[in-house]
């Protein structure tokens, strides 16, 4: 039996797309159903549903032998997992963005943080390890500000000088004039897996992981 | 206590280091001592929480059991170490283990990857519901000589391997390693594990595209001691996986790891150091294995 926790986000169609060619597929719609766990047709399997975010934990811990999340979600999480694939589909970039014609916005490049005087730069996002990783190897003092949702309005708002967030078409950014100013990560769908389910269940995980994969 | 009796019956005596000392000992192990649990004493000496058994093992026997050879040792008790912040696992693991010093040969390395199954067994885990992963650190290192790599690159590499992130180590390899057999090695390191029985293509693979002698060496090393494992019922399959890299830092040569069903992390593992005496006075060879007996106790088999 292998447990595959599959992301209820934008890339859920995709992943289930790539598992249905690896002959996995749910026996009930996700679309359809209430159920959060339903068994695979016709194999020894089944699939969670998934906030992206809770992905990597589930996977670490067991409970899932593997999953699908963004590389985001992956690093954000800190779990100790295995990445053998990137999936090449849910690409966009995580990005440090301010207002436009703000102090950050002029000054960042030049190596300004763009914070008021006396005070660290106050950052809104809801990658709150990624953030301060990334001001942390610059040597940036950061006052994070950790959110759920809509961060672009925290710069707009005046909660924060900049946020960090992914940006896919940079709509609603440019809606919100705000400005990219400089791009933290790469984001793509990856394949993640739990170490011990690697090894233990390794013959019935191959022949997904190869198929999973696709001609990428 | 079962295990206790495993290590004895195969000629293995107790040996009960201190709970505290000098941090020192525990620099190169794990996380390079940076998760041990540390305070200053009024002398201003840095103390550290027992963090590694193996580390204070080699310092007694490079000590006060200098001259004996060669060693059987083995150990119970915890460990306490800072874990990620909510990974979950606690600061203090019960742990037990054995340490062999004083042999270089792969049969020691056979003798402690089949003693390491049979304490599962002993433990209570069901035969055949674990698995060993074996890999040397040994063709890693040369690779990483071979490619020239700064630590920051080996750093780099290491940890994609560790995780299985071959789209990330192709990335790192295209771009800072030169092009020739060491990167081509390094590629394939990434790569799946194999069951024993599929192993031979892997290692002559490896060994085509190994880049100098100290890498071949290692290859040759590791197929001994799959040879002289391959004799024995060890209750668990072996998986061969050059990709084993993670560890403590001192390990030279074999390195295992042990999952279990029912874990969902290695319960165990262990491998050859051959330096780390050296650090305390007494060069010899030693290779040992530590059982996470937290995780393990509850996957036992009701007796």
């Amino acid at each position: 039996m292998i447990t595959i926790a599959l992301p209820k986000g934008r890339t859920l169609q995709a992943t289930l797309e790539r598992f249905a060619s690896a002959g996995l597929s749910p026996e009930e719609d996700f679309a359809s159903t209430r159920k959060l766990i339903v068994a695979a047709r016709g194999v020894p399997a089944r699939f969670l549903l998934l906030k992206d975010p809770d992905v990597p934990l589930y996977v670490e811990r067991g409970a899932a032998d593997l999953g699908v999340c963004g590389l985001d979600h992956v690093l954000e999480s800190g779990a100790d997992l295995l990445v053998p694939l990137d999936l090449g589909f849910g690409t966009c970039r995580l990005c440090l963005s301010a207002p436009r014609d703000s102090a950050v916005a002029r000054g960042w490049r030049s190596g300004e943080s763009g914070a008021e005087r006396g005070r660290s730069l106050r950052v809104a996002t809801k990658y709150p390890r990624l953030t301060a990783r990334t001001f942390a190897r610059r040597g940036v003092p950061v006052d994070l500000v950790p959110l759920s949702g809509s961060v672009e309005l925290a710069a707009v708002a005046d909660l924060a000088d900049a946020i960090v967030d992914l940006v896919e078409t940079g709509r609603t950014l440019k809606e919100n004039g705000l400005v990219v100013i400089e791009e933290i990560l790469q984001v793509s769908a990856r394949l993640v897996v739990n170490r011990a389910s690697y090894r233990l269940k390794l013959e019935q995980l191959l022949p997904v992981l190869e198929r999973v994969g696709g001609p990428a | 206590m079962a295990l206790a009796r495993v290590f004895e019956e195969r000629g293995f005596a107790e040996v009960i280091p201190p709970s505290i000392e000098s941090a020192e000992v525990f620099a190169q192990g794990a996380g390079s001592g940076a998760e041990a649990l540390r305070a200053v004493d009024r002398n201003g000496h840095l103390l550290a929480l027992r963090a590694d058994f193996t580390a204070q093992v080699a310092r007694i026997a490079a000590t006060r059991l200098s001259g004996v050879s060669p060693l059987r040792l083995y150990y119970r008790g915890s460990v306490v170490r800072e874990a990620a912040a909510a990974s979950g696992v606690p600061r203090e693991r019960l742990q037990a283990g054995c340490e062999l010093v004083g042999e270089a040969d792969a049969g020691a390395d056979a003798e402690m990857v089949a003693l390491a199954a049979a304490s599962l067994l002993a433990l209570g885990i069901p035969a055949g519901a674990s698995r060993i992963a074996v890999g040397t650190v040994g063709y890693f290192s040369a690779l990483i000589a071979a490619a020239g790599a700064s630590p920051r690159l080996a750093r780099a590499l290491t940890d994609a391997i560790d995780r299985k992130d071959l789209p990330g180590l192709t990335l790192l390899c295209t771009r800072e390693v030169a092009p020739g057999k060491a990167r081509d090695a390094l590629l394939m390191l990434a790569q799946p594990p194999r069951r024993q029985a599929e192993a031979s293509a892997l290692l002559s693979r490896a060994s085509d595209l190994a880049p100098g002698e100290a890498a071949s060496a290692a290859l040759q090393r590791l197929s001994s001691a799959l040879e002289l494992l391959q004799a024995r019922d060890l209750g668990a399959e072996l998986e061969v996986d050059l990709g084993e890299v993670r560890g403590l830092g001192y390990y030279t040569g074999l390195v295992f790891n042990l999952y279990t069903a029912g874990a969902p992390r290695a319960v165990g593992g262990g491998g050859r150091y051959d330096t780390l005496l050296g650090r305390f006075g007494d060069p010899r060879p030693a290779v040992g294995f530590s059982l996470d007996l937290d995780a393990l106790v509850p996957l036992a088999r009701p007796a």
